[in-house]
C-alpha cells in the first residue's frame, strides 16, 4: 500500500508539475498571469487603442492584494534597417525597471547588457533586438539600428537606436522583436504617456482567473484577461493534452486500487480463523466488523504515513531540480527541457483520501462476510 | 436436576449427494447441570461435529439444540453471540488462541466483551492463571508457550467469563499424559466447586475414567450412554 501511495503521488505530482512548469515558462516568459488592454486590442491590435487612465489602472492593481507585480508595454510593427539590409520587426516598449518583475526578459539577454532609460554618449537610446533581427540585419552590440513605423497620430515615425543587447535565440518567439525602453518607445510612436498593455503576476497562479474578474470590476472600461484568454490557442492545446494524460492517471489509479484491494482482502482473509475464534467466544458480528474496519484504517494510515515520508523527498527533488529530458518537448510553441514535479499539499492529500476511502469501502464486504461466517467453517477441520 | 443441553434428532452431513458423509445421525442427548461428560468414539465418529452444534458454531441439517430451554435456531446472530459470551466456554483441540495477544489478553478479551470493569478483569485474569498453574507467564504470547501451557491458557480463557457450560474438544490430545491428567483435574475441580457443566471429547482411556458420564459415538450415532 505504501508503494501504491507513492506511485500515485509521484505520477500525480509529475502530471501537475509538468503543466505548472509549462504554464510558468509560458506566462513568465512573456504574458504574465493577467493582462489589461483597451477594448479588443488583443484580437485587433491598433496603435490608437491605448490605456490612458494609467494612474487609475495602476491604483486598481495596487489595491488588489493578490497582484504582486505589473509592468506596462507598448507595441507596434516597424521596419528595421541597418546598412543596406531591412527586416520587418515588432517594436515592444517595456519599462526597464518593472519588466523584470513580471517577465524573464532580463534573463534572456544572450549577448550585451540589459538596457536602461538613459541615452548613450551620442544621444541615442538603447534597443535590445531579437536574435532573428540580429541575423537578418547582421547587427552586433553597439551598432546602430534604424526603425520606421507609424505614430499614433498618423505621422511617420523614424529614429536611430543603438543595440545594447541581443535577446534569446533564433527559435525564441520574440526573435523578430526590438525592445525599446518604454519612454523612448512612447516618444517614437507619439503615444505620449499611454500604453497598450499591462501584464502582471499574481500570488497564486491557479487563482488568476478569479483575480482577473475582481480587477475587471474595478476598471470596467478596459479589458482584463487571464493568460488562458490571452493565449487561447496554447491553453486549448494544453487542455487537450491534459485530457490524454488523465487517462494515464486513471490507469495508475486503477493499479493502486487493485493494490489496495489485494492488501485488504489478504489481511481479512488470512485471519479468518482468528475471526472464527472471536466469534466462538462471543464477539458480536458488528463488533468484528468495526474491528476489521478499524484495523484496515490503521493499516492504511500507517502505510500512507510511511509513503508520505518516503515520497516527499523524491517529489521535492523533482519539483526543485527536475529530470533533464534528452529531447526538449515542444508544446503549443513552448519548449521545455526539464520534467518537473509539483510539490503542494493537495498532491499528497488527494491520493491519501483516495487510499483511505477505497481501503475502507473495499473492506466492508469481506468484513461483513468474515463477521458472519459460521465459526465452524472459519476454524477449519478442528 | 435441570437439563441445560437438549439435542433432538441432530442430523448433519457433509459433501454432496453422491459422496455424502453423515457426520451425525439423529443424535438426541440430554445433559444435566453439573455433569462431567466425556464424548468418546473412534476418529470420524462425529465428536467434534456434536460439540460444534451444541455450541452454535455450526448449523445442523436437521434436528434441534436447546440450551437452557431455548432453541438456538431461533436466536439471531447477536443473541447467539451473547449467549456464547455469557454461558458457554470453548476449549478447542487446536487451542485457537489469538496469536497477537498475550496469554493475559487472550483471557481478558472475553471479559472485555462482557463489559466487566478493568479492575475486576485484572483480578480474574490472575485468578485464572493461578488456577491453571500459569502464574508469571501471563505476558507471554502463545508462540512462546508450550502446547500444554497454551491449552491451559485456553482453559483459563474458557472459564474467565464464568460460563455455565464448558465444551472441550479433545482438550488433552496434544498434551503428555501427566499434563493431560492434571488439566483434567483442574476441570473436575471447577466442575465440583462451581457446578460448571463440562462436555469434553477424548480418545484417552485415563481421561475417560474420570468422567461421570460416557457417551459413545460411532458413525454419527449414539452407541452407548453410561452414567457412573
Ligand atoms: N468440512 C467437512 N467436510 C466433509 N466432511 C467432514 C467435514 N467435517 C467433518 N467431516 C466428516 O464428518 C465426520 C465426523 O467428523 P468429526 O470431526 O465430527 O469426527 P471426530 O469424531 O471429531 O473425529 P476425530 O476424533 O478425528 O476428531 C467425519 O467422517 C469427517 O470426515
Ligand atoms: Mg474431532
Amino acid at each position: 500500500m505504501t508503494g501504491g501511495y507513492m506511485l500515485f503521488v509521484f505520477s500525480y505530482s509529475l502530471l501537475e508539475g509538468s503543466y505548472n512548469n509549462l504554464i510558468d515558462i509560458f506566462t513568465l516568459d512573456n504574458t504574465g498571469h493577467i493582462q489589461i488592454h483597451k477594448d479588443d486590442y488583443l484580437d485587433r491590435p491598433k496603435i490608437y487603442k491605448t490605456i490612458q487612465n494609467r494612474a487609475q489602472v495602476e491604483g486598481a492593481m495596487h489595491a488588489v492584494d493578490d497582484v504582486i507585480s505589473f509592468t506596462p508595454r507598448v507595441f507596434s510593427p516597424a521596419l528595421a534597417y541597418a546598412g543596406s539590409k531591412t527586416a520587418p520587426s515588432q517594436v515592444i516598449g517595456v519599462d526597464p525597471e518593472l519588466e523584470p518583475t513580471v517577465s524573464r526578459l532580463k534573463e534572456k539577454v544572450s549577448e550585451g547588457t540589459y538596457f536602461d532609460n538613459a541615452p548613450d554618449a551620442d544621444g541615442y537610446f538603447k534597443a535590445m533586438i531579437g536574435k532573428g533581427v540580429a541575423i537578418n540585419l547582421d547587427l552586433e552590440i553597439g551598432q546602430e539600428i534604424v526603425l520606421i513605423s507609424q505614430g499614433a497620430d498618423g505621422s511617420i515615425a523614424n529614429d536611430i537606436f543603438v543595440v545594447s543587447a541581443i535577446i534569446g535565440n533564433r527559435t525564441s518567439f520574440d526573435r523578430m522583436a526590438v525592445y525599446l525602453p518604454l519612454t523612448s518607445a512612447q516618444e517614437f510612436l507619439s503615444l505620449g504617456a499611454d500604453v497598450h498593455e499591462y501584464a502582471m503576476l499574481v500570488e497564486d497562479k491557479h487563482e488568476n482567473e478569479k483575480v482577473a474578474s475582481v480587477l475587471q470590476g474595478e476598471i470596467p472600461d478596459l479589458t482584463v484577461a487571464p493568460w488562458q484568454v490571452v493565449e487561447a490557442t496554447f491553453y486549448r492545446t494544453m487542455q487537450s493534452d491534459k485530457q490524454g494524460n488523465y487517462f494515464t492517471m486513471g490507469l495508475i489509479v486503477f493499479i493502486v486500487f487493485v493494490g489496495v484491494l489485494n492488501t485488504v482482502l489478504m489481511s481479512v482473509l488470512e485471519r479468518t480463523r482468528e475471526f472464527g475464534v472471536l466469534r466462538s467466544i462471543g464477539s458480536r458480528p458488528l463488533v468484528l466488523i468495526k474491528m476489521i474496519l478499524l484495523e484496515i484504517l490503521m493499516l492504511t494510515i500507517i502505510s500512507v504515513t510511511i509513503g508520505v515520508a518516503l515520497v516527499m523527498p523524491i517529489v521535492y527533488w523533482f519539483t526543485e531540480v527536475g529530470l533533464l529530458l534528452p529531447e526538449p518537448i515542444d508544446m503549443g510553441g513552448v519548449t521545455f527541457q526539464h520534467m518537473k514535479g509539483d510539490f503542494a499539499a493537495y498532491i499528497f492529500f488527494y491520493p491519501m483520501v483516495f487510499m483511505l476511502a477505497t481501503a475502507l469501502l473495499i473492506s466492508i464486504p469481506p468484513g461483513i462476510r468474515a463477521a458472519h461466517i459460521l465459526p465452524r467453517d472459519a476454524l477449519g477441520a478442528h | 436436576m435441570t437439563t441445560v443441553i437438549e439435542t433432538r434428532d441432530l442430523y448433519r452431513y457433509f459433501g454432496s449427494d453422491e459422496t455424502e458423509i453423515v457426520a451425525l445421525d439423529h443424535v438426541s442427548v440430554d445433559i444435566q447441570e453439573g455433569e462431567f461428560t466425556a464424548i468418546i468414539g473412534p476418529s470420524g465418529s462425529g465428536k467434534t461435529t456434536l460439540l460444534h452444534l451444541i455450541g452454535g458454531l455450526d448449523e445442523p441439517d436437521g434436528g434441534s439444540v436447546k440450551l437452557s430451554g431455548t432453541n438456538i435456531a431461533e436466536m439471531n446472530g447477536n443473541e447467539l453471540s451473547d449467549f456464547r459470551r455469557d454461558h458457554i466456554g470453548f476449549i478447542f483441540q487446536a487451542y485457537n488462541l489469538i496469536p497477537v495477544l498475550s496469554a493475559e489478553e487472550n483471557i481478558e478479551y472475553i471479559m472485555l466483551l462482557q463489559g466487566i470493569s478493568p479492575a475486576e478483569r485484572k483480578k480474574r485474569v490472575q485468578e485464572m492463571l493461578a488456577l491453571v498453574g500459569l502464574e508469571g507467564l501471563g505476558e507471554r504470547r502463545p508462540a512462546h508457550l508450550s502446547g500444554g501451557q497454551q491449552q491451559r491458557v485456553a482453559v483459563a480463557r474458557a472459564m474467565a467469563s464464568k460460563p455455565d457450560i464448558i465444551l472441550a474438544d479433545e482438550p488433552t490430545a496434544n498434551l503428555d499424559s501427566k499434563t493431560g491428567i492434571s488439566l483434567l483435574e483442574v476441570m473436575r475441580e471447577l466442575n465440583q466447586t462451581r457446578n460448571m457443566t463440562f462436555i469434553f471429547s477424548t480418545h484417552d482411556e485415563k481421561i475417560m475414567e474420570r468422567a461421570t458420564r460416557l457417551i459413545h459415538l460411532r458413525d454419527g450415532k449414539v452407541e452407548q450412554d453410561e452414567r457412573k
